[in-house]
């Protein structure tokens, strides 16, 4: 059996107590030795219990596109997850909505940076990566940037009582459901306004706290959104608290972060235009924060806050 | 126990591979796993029943499919084909590495099918086989139905497409994607040909060569092993009412051939 063979090393990260696998994507012009010559690294982690290639294997697919335009690209699996040791907690949500992956993932930070010889890594994170790359950036001195895809700043209950699961599947496929479903929406909406700009009892207020300590930074950071039911693009479902623009006056003046919104995928992004958007997006994003030596921000002299309509694109909004 | 990953060069791609190595080996298991998008729900109880197995003494040898997961190979290319002969190639690689020990093939669904095409060729000791169905396409057809089910949750009602549109745009000889994999029609149509093979006998009986076979449809409990159960819940529950019953059972196989070699 072969550790290595070309574009691809499996790697073992023992240090720190925790025995984390994973897989190394080395850029085509990396040293002779594979490893980063001190460049930026992204680092994917995982998304809730997902093994380290994600939904449709799509992690390996931008592992494998960024290390292709120079940037080493490695994905690790969290103690417990995937192929990594580890006994995981029954309440694996509450224990990431904690900030539970936290350390080790600081921890691994180190150990990669050191290995592959990296100025420093940006963290990937997906749903629950998202929370896993938010604590473990305000842990991690070698944190360059963040990759944010569809984040939640709430409390979800992992397991939906069933007279509610019975309630959203009779609002999705009757009439009367959807009317109801709609005049629910309304009520909330109302209560919301009552309510005013505070966020709902079941935020993650720990996690709130994280993004403004790490986002009011200036660390770079791209937040990616998928569609959701009955939203409208970035806008939350009506009733819904809208976290985005929270977080983003949350994040203050400073803050460099990039909002876009990826039409006709799914909260996965694991079909093909999900991808490529991804892609495309993380891509134009990098050139602007992380450019290769020798690379001039192509939008250095545009303005920033604009509306692109290319093929796989979509509205995209900057709050820089 | 040693968890030794790597890659296995098989003609035209790697196969991601993981031998959890064990002292004094009592017997050797293939574990011929989920399928497709089948895995990234089903890995974590895959993984611990792999441990379970090697904390018993026995050796276990798992891997990706070919286009999937950690292996390399483009799925949307591939064909049962290619799997079964991917399949073959562990099996010769895995019974070379120590000849003397039973081997028994274990699969899961759509690899419970591959496995028993194999041990139907006459490869393996006994095999064990959790929730076989009767061919490749009701494996297919089920992971199809729930993922429209969860994409009908994101499409407004004029934009929906139910199962049927789906299995009407592959027979019309289009891709579709599920999941994050595009199926192919030639997968599709290959599908319904891909069948169990029969065993007299039927569950925990053996074969007409007297070689071991059991057969278990798991329950909805083993979820996410079957299809159902709750994402980030399931996978870390207590599996040991399924994995200590099996893995006595493959115990008792190995034990029988050792006698029988002897």
């Amino acid at each position: 059996m072969m550790q290595s063979i070309e574009g691809r090393e499996l790697i073992t990260l023992d240090t720190f107590g925790a025995v984390v696998r994973g897989t190394y994507h080395r850029p085509p012009d990396a040293d002779a030795d594979g490893y980063g010559q001190q460049r930026v690294g992204m680092l994917f982690l995982n998304s809730l219990s997902l093994p380290r290639a994600a939904t449709g294997d799509s992690a390996v697919y931008w592992a494998e596109s960024f290390a292709e335009g120079g940037y080493p690209s490695l994905r690790i699996d969290l103690p417990g997850l995937g192929d990594s040791d580890g006994t995981l907690p029954v309440e694996l949500l509450d224990f990431i909505n904690a900030g539970g992956f936290a350390s080790t993932a600081s921890d691994k930070v180190k150990e990669l940076v050191e290995r592959f010889n990296l100025s420093g890594v940006i963290l990937v994170g997906h749903c629950a990566g998202v929370v896993s790359a938010l604590f473990a950036a305000e842990k991690c001195v070698e944190c360059r940037g963040l990759i944010l895809m569809d984040p939640y700043f709430h409390l979800p209950q992992a397991v939906r009582p069933k007279v509610r699961q019975k309630l959203s599947d009779w609002a999705l496929h009757s009439t009367t459901g959807r009317i109801a479903s709609n005049l629910y929406d309304q009520l909330r909406q109302f209560y919301r306004r009552l309510r005013g700009s505070r966020p709902p009892v079941n935020a993650n207020f720990a996690l709130l706290k994280c993004w403004k300590d790490v986002a009011s930074t200036g660390l770079p950071i791209l937040l990616l959104k998928a569609p959701a039911r009955k939203a409208c693009g970035t806008k939350p479902r009506t009733g819904e608290f809208d976290y985005l623009q929270y977080v983003l006056k949350l994040a203050g003046r400073r803050s460099q972060v990039t909002v876009n919104f990826v039409e006709g995928t799914d909260h996965s992004f694991a079909n093909k235009v999900g991808r490529s958007a991804i892609r495309q997006h993380t891509e134009n994003w990098l050139k602007v924060h992380f450019p290769k030596a020798g690379e001039t921000d192509p939008l250095a002299n545009r303005v920033r806050h604009e509306t692109s309509t290319n093929e796989i694109s979509v509205p995209t909004t900057s709050h820089s | 126990m040693q968890e030794e990953a790597g890659y296995l060069p098989v003609p035209g791609a790697h196969l991601y591979t993981v031998l959890h190595r064990v002292a004094e080996p009592v017997a050797r298991v293939l574990l011929v796993g989920p399928f497709a998008s089948e895995r990234q729900n089903s890995y974590l109880p895959w993984i611990r029943w792999s441990r379970y197995l090697a904390a018993r003494r026995i050796e276990v040898l798992r891997y990706d499919y070919r286009g999937v997961g950690e292996s390399l190979g483009l799925f949307e290319d591939m064909t049962f084909k290619d799997w079964n002969e991917d399949l073959q190639f562990l099996t010769d690689w895995f019974a070379s590495r120590t000849p003397s020990l039973p081997l028994i093939l274990h699969g899961l669904e759509i690899g419970a099918i591959l496995a028993a095409k194999s041990f139907d060729g006459g490869v393996g000791d006994a095999m064990l086989l959790w929730s076989p169905p009767a061919n490749a396409n009701q494996a297919l057809r089920s992971t199809l139905m729930r993922w429209v089910g969860l994409e009908q949750l994101l499409t407004p009602g004029a934009e929906r497409r139910s199962a049927s549109d789906y299995i009407r745009k592959l027979e019309l000889g289009l891709p579709v994607e599920v999941e994050g994999y595009e199926w192919s029609p030639r997968l599709w149509s290959d599908s319904f040909h891909w069948e169990l093979p029969s065993f007299p006998g039927g569950e925990q009986d053996a074969g007409s060569d007297q070689r071991g076979v059991k057969t278990v449809k798991l329950p909805k409990e083993a979820a996410p092993l079957v299809k159902g159960g709750f994402v980030g819940y399931d996978e870390v529950k207590n599996f040991d009412w399924l994995f200590e019953k099996d893995a006595e059972w493959i115990e008792a196989q190995a034990l029988a051939c050792g006698e029988g070699r002897r």
